[in-house]
């Protein structure tokens, strides 16, 4: 192709991916856009395009009636149980499934995989009669343990591909070298696969924090309740506080933006280049 | 220190048997080379010294004491990889101290930050900064010392990974083809460079290799391998000089030893094309046909017919200071060359400096008796103790 061709050709993919980005952003501005709009403007036809940033200030005001730190923190404290223990099981399973060879290996692994493929909404009931038994109603540990159950078969995945991809003679010199094997999974396999740590992370992290369909069920205490119930508990029958829900749901993603901000630095691989000549 | 003995050790992989009855010893303070092709079992045998492979069958004994359920770290022993295996996320001094963090390890440093702590704190510690500087200097690695693996080139990675097996002091040194990925210039150097370490630090060295030149250089003793057996146990001299069978006669030399058929008569040795060569003292035992080993360089052209025999010329390499000639006998019977080059095998004579000789020339070719070996066509295997 000649130069004018290929830059033509750049400036059509650029033009392309502006398009996207902004059909992508725009939902997050319009919220924006709500949360500053009087009821009047949103339930007549006034709501002007432009934010109305002079009502910036009512903002807190609206969201501490609504007790959004609350709200955040319980989701805060599911989507960080969720992403904890997960880490722990999956690290360990991945390592397992990896490396050591034992009977049921392959049945285990496949019976890991195959919570992916049932909806969760079908467990909702059978897992509502199992916690009713423990006692894990109405308590934010039972949705970290549920969350955990489905997600952390994602991270075993991740994880599992990634250490595999890791020369085992690095885990052996680490024997000979004295290292235990609880020594070569935390100082030689673990800072191998961070950037896959991250990934299972932030998959993790966003699923315990978009928790909505356990929660809703499970849990009856105002609360307990996690933002994303909290939220919807606003679309009343007879009035929706429509500003205030949008900014909220606003603030609800920030959280999320700023965890997936922290580990995408890590998210990079290359690091196991130069390990073995290759 | 140890002396390392085996005992019958066998390893199978499931129903494939990988090393069949290994039985040798292996004296304190020798470099010992495992030789062999590939998939021999010589790497098998090196990870299972080291305990990284169990055994099926047999002891693998240090100072008469079996190893065999002893782990990789209460061996006292190195292990340098073939791909160096060092550890990426860590600097080069990082990598160098690990088996002296590992020394002073205690089961509670597991716990998450506790344990980086600790490690720094260890490694900053006089006795373990001092003794991987000193071996730093040793391999000439100061410089280096703060990069990552993967900044730096085989060589240098070759040198860390040496380092890293040098730094505890360990009774015994198992190398696995640690050359293999380096270039031909530096694995010259290398080569010197680890026979001097061996020089210097005076244990045990147990190296793999299928490069013949390596293991003639360094080893002081060879055992050369082939699928799963030792095929003989010797020094490099011994090795070279008489084989114990036709494998090890082909696998050393380059162009390995000339295998030529010949039919034992009193004193003389009948070859292919008929063509006679006349030998003092053939052993008695000898009778009807043999193969007769020859070392490429013990063949020399003759300028008449008297006690030579008739060849022709099919290859010449001219390397400068010795030319490899690639020929075959002629037919005495039948001077047609063509026939007999296509009724037998080509043989080799390597001959000092440059000849200028063309393909298909015929030459009188001399060969020096007195270091002729010679083996049953049958079995393969050398008539040793005869001469």
């Amino acid at each position: 192709m000649n130069r004018a061709g290929r830059k033509l050709g750049q400036l059509a993919s650029r033009l392309l991916l502006i398009a996207f980005i902004l059909i992508a952003s725009f939902p997050i501005y319009w919220m924006f856009n709500t949360s500053l709009a009087t009821d009047s403007e949103l339930f007549g036809s006034g709501q002007k395009f432009v934010p109305q940033l002079q009502r910036l200030n009512e903002v807190p005001q609206n969201l501490a009636e609504i007790e959004i730190l609350k709200l955040l923190g319980n989701s805060a404290f599911i989507a960080t149980g969720v992403t904890v223990l997960s880490f722990i099981l999956a690290v360990m399973a991945a390592y397992a499934l990896s490396r050591f060879k034992f009977h049921g290996k392959g049945i285990s692994g496949f019976f890991l995989f195959s919570t992916q493929m049932m909806p969760e909404a079908l467990l909702v009931v059978p897992l509502f009669a199992l916690f009713a038994g423990f006692g894990l109603l109405n308590d934010l540990t039972g949705l970290v343990l549920a969350n955990t159950a489905f997600t952390m078969p994602v991270a075993v995945f991740i994880m599992k591909t990634a250490i595999d991809k890791i020369p085992y003679e690095i885990e052996e010199s680490a024997k000979v070298d004295g290292c235990s094997p609880y020594g070569q999974l935390g100082m030689i396999v673990i800072p191998l696969i961070l950037p896959s740590l991250a990934a299972a992370a932030v998959i993790n992290f966003f699923d315990g924090w978009n928790e909505f369909l356990f929660a809703n069920s499970f849990i009856t205490d105002q609360d307990l309740w996690p933002a994303s119930v909290g939220l919807a508990q606003f679309m009343g029958q007879y009035s929706t506080p429509l500003s205030t829900v949008m900014a909220a749901a606003l603030v609800f993603t920030l959280p999320a933006i700023a965890f997936f901000l922290l580990v995408q630095r890590q998210i990079i691989s290359g690091l196991t280049a130069g390990a073995v000549k290759g | 220190m140890p002396r390392i003995t085996f005992d019958n050790v066998r390893k199978n992989f499931g129903k494939s048997v990988v090393i069949e009855g290994f039985s040798a010893d292996i004296a304190d303070g020798e470099f010992l080379v495992l030789l062999g092709p590939s998939g021999c079992g010589k790497s098998t045998m090196l990870r299972m010294i080291a305990g990284l492979t169990d055994t099926s069958e047999g002891d693998i004994s240090f100072d008469g004491e079996s190893v065999n359920a002893l782990e990789p770290r209460e061996r006292n022993i190195a292990f340098v990889f073939q791909s160096y295996a060092l550890y990426p996320h860590m600097s080069v001094l990082d990598n160098i101290a690990f088996p002296l963090i590992m020394d002073r390890f205690k089961p509670w440093y597991h716990l998450p930050i506790l344990n980086s702590i600790v490690r720094r704190m260890i490694r900053n510690s006089p006795e373990v900064k001092d003794r991987v500087l000193e071996v730093a200097k040793i391999l000439e690695l100061e410089p280096l010392l703060d990069r990552r693996p993967r900044t730096l080139s085989g060589g240098q990675r070759q040198r860390v990974a040496v380092a890293r097996a040098l730094v505890r002091d360990p009774e015994v040194y198992l190398l696995d083809e640690p050359l293999s990925n380096l270039d031909a210039k530096l694995r010259t150097q290398m080569r010197a460079e680890i026979t001097g370490l061996y020089r210097k630090v005076k244990k045990t060295f147990i190296y793999v290799t299928h490069d013949q030149v390596e293991a003639m250089t360094m080893a002081s003793r060879i055992i050369v391998m082939d699928e799963g057996v030792i095929r003989q146990i010797g020094t490099p001299e011994e090795i070279y000089h008489s084989p114990a069978d036709t494998f090890v006669a082909r696998f050393i030399g380059s162009p390995p030893m000339n295998l030529i058929p010949g039919a034992v008569m009193s004193d003389r040795v009948v070859l292919p094309g008929k063509q006679e060569l006349k030998v003092q003292n053939i052993p008695s035992v000898l009778g009807g046909q043999t193969l007769v080993g020859v070392r490429p360089e013990t063949i020399r052209i003759a300028s008449s017919a008297k006690e030579s025999v008739r060849a022709t010329v099919v290859s010449v390499e001219n390397l400068g200071a010795e030319t490899v000639l690639g020929f075959v006998f002629c037919n005495d019977a039948n001077s047609d060359s063509l026939l007999t080059r296509d009724n037998q095998s080509t043989f080799f004579a390597k001959l000092e400096g440059s000849h200028s000789l063309t393909e298909g020339a015929e030459i009188f070719l001399t060969i020096d008796t007195t270091n002729i070996r010679w083996f049953d066509p049958d079995s393969g295997s050398a008539f040793l103790d005869l001469s």
